[in-house]
């Protein structure tokens, strides 16, 4: 397995809704391999998706306990096989960028807490609620699984506050 | 940005009494002219739109020629223009490792706001890469607003620089608040 090459928009497969995994095999386990790898051979990123290294099934990997937003509260390593938000409550902006969108950052409004269900890289089944750093980052991931960008997101270039035209 | 010796770079800014087609009308000469609009940032001050756009066309081409061509829309839309030849080693992607802050500033309107607070910044090495200022508030009392985006010199960090600022901050008797924005990688 190896560091696999991170597709850049406008490549089509990041504009796809993933398909769901069926069976989590050797296969899965292998894709879950790569997208360690390549997260890691990524300067500071902290998730990858399935699709950006192209493959449009629906399985991410996520770990943001060695970034200085993310240390003092995660899950560790996360790897995830049809994950789904069944829970978000809250809502925090964030500049985003991305590693298939380089260049470019953006304004991302995104819930501060969420509850996550998937399946791990044996098919065990867990549940977590996570909030923070780490939740805009599963939510960013998740995203990709579902052909959006963070530019589909972006709610200001730069400062919001001057788009407004009154106050009153 | 395509940066060959064979292609020419040029800053546009114009502003005028903001009206609907500016955009359209000054984009419609470039696109005719066959110019690449690689950076640009436009908004609407008080009445006003302005417009700043970084844009590249193939040798030969020639400033008088962009110009030219812009004059006739512009005086039409009521647009005044600028044009400035960008040199080759000038036309740059910034890429920044630098830590990221928005720094805002607000409090009763007085002169000197901008000039007090940003010649502090420059002497701290903090480069400015983005700015707003608004005036708000009501005629009896007015409150100006100021949101900085800068580039932190190493070394520095938001905490320093927002105590830096503090006696800034007494003398103006205005609120400063320095915050990272540093984009996160996803």
């Amino acid at each position: 397995m190896s560091i696999q090459n991170v597709l850049r928009y406008p490549h089509p497969l990041l504009k796809k809704v993933s398909h769901q995994v069926e069976v989590v095999d050797s296969a899965i386990q292998n894709l879950i391999i790569d997208l360690l790898d390549t997260m890691r051979a990524g300067p500071g990123s902290v998730g990858i998706a399935a699709p950006q290294i192209g493959v449009t099934l629906r399985v991410c990997v996520v770990d943001v306990s060695a970034n200085r937003h993310g240390k003092e509260n995660n899950h560790g390593q996360l790897c995830m096989i049809n994950p789904e938000i069944i829970n978000r409550s809250g809502n925090a902006i964030m500049r985003e960028g991305c590693m298939s969108v380089p260049d470019y950052t953006g304004d991302v409004e995104r819930a501060t807490e969420i509850s996550v269900r998937y399946s791990d890289s044996e098919g065990v089944e867990h549940e977590i609620a996570t909030s923070g750093f780490e939740a805009v980052a599963i939510q960013h991931e998740i995203d990709h699984l579902d052909g959006i960008l963070f530019l589909d997101r972006v709610v200001s270039l730069k400062t919001g506050l001057f788009r407004r035209k009154n106050y009153s | 940005m395509t940066t060959t010796p064979e292609t020419l770079h040029y800053a546009v800014s114009l502003v005028g009494k903001d009206r609907t087609g500016i955009v359209a009308g000054v984009t419609s000469v470039l696109f005719r002219l066959g110019c690449n609009i690689a950076d640009s940032s436009c908004t609407m001050l008080a009445g006003e739109f302005a417009m700043i756009l970084i844009v590249s066309h193939p040798r030969p081409f020639s400033k008088s020629r962009l110009s030219e061509e812009l004059k006739p829309v512009c005086d039409q839309l009521g647009m005044s223009v600028g044009v400035r030849t960008l040199h080759l080693d000038e036309v740059v992607r910034q890429e920044t490792k630098d830590e990221i802050c928005m720094i805002s500033v607000y409090g009763a309107d007085q002169p000197g706001i901008v000039y007090k607070v940003t010649s502090e910044l420059a002497e701290l090495g903090v480069n400015i890469t983005d700015l707003n200022t608004k005036l708000i508030g009501t005629p009896d009392e007015p409150v100006y607003v100021m949101m900085l985006e800068a580039a932190l010199p190493e070394g520095q960090t938001p905490e320093k620089l927002e105590s830096l600022l503090g006696d800034l901050k007494q003398k103006l008797n205005v609120e400063i608040g320095v915050r990272v924005i540093t984009p996160v990688a996803l």
